[in-house]
């Protein structure tokens, strides 16, 4: 059997008073009032955080387009310098590649037979060079091939074979720098000049000349 | 704690030890300004290993205050502290005072109660007798009798409205009283309290918040009478069925009990309390005070003669409560228990079984309780009232 106590309280519920010495009604609005500023500051550190992040987000970007203004420069003038630099580099291929033969055909004089008429030295044109390769938007400078071969065309006229013999002998040593062993006869056959009552035999002789190297 | 959020609107939060609907577990019950005594009678019990201890018990020092008998007295609110041992989480207060009333009555008496206010107190007539040179804790003397207690400012006029009922154990405020009400078994029956307001407020106060204990609970003494037979372990073996005689210096009163609800609360009528008693013995055997207890409880003196004169009218009275539980609750005793008497009892008995064939057996008012050993346990009498308070305020039920 359960039967309700009997207490005829005449106190009111809201008159009772806590005995804790923290005292609710006290503490519970000023824990929310510290609560509220808690909260008030943390959005404020929070805002300041945000305002100083954007400010530097701001410098950053103003920084990074003067940056990248200054790298454009750089670029450029590190393609400028490549540029120059290849130039450069081409121009000591070139260098390189340079062939003297002026003094050899200087002493070509002295060595051609008194029965030989050189009437013609020419010197074959190199084959051309392609300057500006498929996909390749600007021309390039320089040789593509670092070796360049040439033909000497010596061509004259003759009374006799013996004469030719010895001036490709006279060849054969001391123009090195003009002509290398490799040579064939072109063309040897009778010409319409005649020196001498006789008739005269046009010949034409080809000689590799050294290669031509394009290189440091 | 209740916050009012706007004019209508209130929420109740319900905050650990915030004195909510939760029994407490550790009580001091305390009554305040009695006349029998100087001091206060304090009663502290706890709620330890499924059984209800009496960690204290001791007649204290009043608040440095008298009970105001008037509004205008309340601004003189004194603080008050409770010695250490009583310095539990909660206290419950029973008030003597001569404006209180606690009776049964039918709803709409209660309701012409409210209405009437505090031109239904009593009238303050007869102040404590003091005795010379002895500081009394009770209600104030009044310094000129003649005077009419003035009215409250705050009541210029009568309502014309009727009050709302109360609902059971609400206390709400009427013209200048606070009432708290129950229902009884018999239909259309409430046992209620009321103290005028201004007293109700003073005595609330007394007790200051953030220090312990703190009042949970106001009571008239009557209220805290009735609640302290609640743990008596014949009480619970008859299953709060119960006919019990308070014995009180000034009255005795009858409480009827039926499964632990109260069904008949009645002051004898014609009869003093169990000073009148001793003065009748005093005055036939021609004895002095000191000699009344051994008078009462030896045999060497017959004191019969001198205390059937003044039993037998009470216990006629009690025939009448006695017919009453028996024809409206289908209530039959074969013992009542008296509470309070001290001395004599078995003399009552004799007198009882003589003419009722009712027994009446006087347990110890700490019986029920676990008694531990820092805490005094004699003069169990004097602490009935305060240990009522504590087991009313504990909401301690069967």
């Amino acid at each position: 059997m359960k039967s309700s106590s009997l207490h005829l309280n005449l106190l009111k519920q809201n008159e009772k008073l806590s005995s804790s010495p923290v005292r609710l009604r006290v503490m519970l609005p000023v824990g929310a009032l510290l609560a509220c500023a808690g909260l008030l500051l943390w959005w404020g550190v929070l805002f300041t955080q945000l305002m100083m992040t954007r400010a530097q987000a701001k410098g950053i970007e103003e920084e990074l387009d003067a940056k990248r203004k200054e790298h454009a420069e750089v670029i450029k003038q590190r393609d400028l310098a490549r540029e120059l630099k290849l130039q450069l580099e081409q121009l000591d291929y070139y260098k390189a590649g340079v062939r003297s033969i002026g003094e050899p055909l200087a002493k070509l004089a002295e060595v051609v037979p008194l029965r030989v008429q050189i009437k013609d030295l020419s010197i074959s044109r190199p084959p051309a060079q392609i300057l500006q390769p498929p996909n390749v938007k600007v021309p390039l400078f320089g040789p593509t091939e670092n070796v360049e071969t040439q033909k000497l065309v010596i061509a004259g006229l003759t009374t006799k074979e013996t004469p030719v013999i010895s001036l490709m002998e006279s060849l054969g040593s001391g123009f090195d720098s003009l002509v290398t062993h490799d040579h064939r006869i072109k063309s040897y056959r009778q010409d319409n000049a005649e020196a001498d009552g006789k008739k005269l035999l046009s010949f034409e002789v080809e000689y590799t000349m050294p290669e031509r190297r394009f290189a440091k | 704690m209740k916050l009012q959020l706007t004019r209508t609107k209130t929420i109740e939060i319900k905050l650990p030890g915030g004195g909510g609907p939760k029994s407490a577990t550790d009580i001091t019950g305390v009554e305040m300004f009695s006349p029998d005594c100087e001091g206060c009678h304090a009663v502290r019990i706890v709620y330890k290993k499924k059984a209800w201890h009496l960690a204290a018990a001791d007649l204290i020092a009043g608040p440095n205050g008298e009970l105001p008998s008037r509004w205008e007295e309340t601004p003189h609110q004194p603080t008050w502290e409770l010695p250490h041992a009583f310095q539990s989480p909660h206290a419950a207060l029973a008030v003597n005072s001569t404006m209180s009333s606690f009776s049964q009555s039918t709803t709409d008496a209660i309701v012409q109660d409210m209405m009437a206010g505090l031109d239904a107190a009593p009238v303050v007539s007869a102040p404590p007798k003091a005795e010379p040179g002895k500081r009394r804790f009770g209600l104030k003397k009044e310094s000129a009798p003649s005077a009419p207690p003035p009215k409250p400012a705050a009541k210029p006029e009568m309502p014309n409205r009727k009050p709302e009922f109360p609902k059971t154990g609400e206390s709400v405020s009427e013209n200048g009283r606070r009432f708290v009400t129950r229902p009884m078994p018999e239909a259309g029956f409430h046992i209620y309290a009321s103290l005028p307001e201004f007293q109700t407020l003073w005595v609330s106060r007394l007790l200051p918040e953030g220090r312990r204990p703190t009042a949970s609970s106001i009571q008239v003494t009557e209220s805290a009478l009735m609640a302290s037979v609640f743990l008596q372990p014949e009480f619970k073996a008859a299953d709060g069925n119960a006919l019990v005689i308070f014995a009180r210096k000034n009255a005795f009163y009858f409480a009827g009990y039926k499964n632990g609800e109260p069904a008949l609360w009645m002051r004898c009528p014609s009869a003093g309390g169990t000073t009148a008693m001793r003065n009748a013995i005093k005055k036939t055997l021609g004895v002095d005070e000191e000699l009344v207890d051994s008078v009462l409880n030896d045999s060497l003196i017959d004191p019969r003669p001198a205390l059937e004169p003044f039993v037998r009218p009470i216990l006629a009275q009690l025939e009448l409560s006695l017919a009453y539980l028996t024809s409206k609750h289908g209530l039959k005793f074969d013992h009542a228990l008296l509470m309070g008497l001290g001395a004599g009892v078995e003399h009552w008995s004799a007198f009882a079984e003589d003419s009722l064939r009712l027994k009446l057996i006087a347990p110890d008012p700490f019986d029920g309780l676990i008694v531990d050993k820092n805490a005094k346990a004699d003069g169990a009498d004097g602490h009935l009232v305060a240990l009522g308070a504590a087991i009313a305020g504990a909401e301690v039920s069967l």
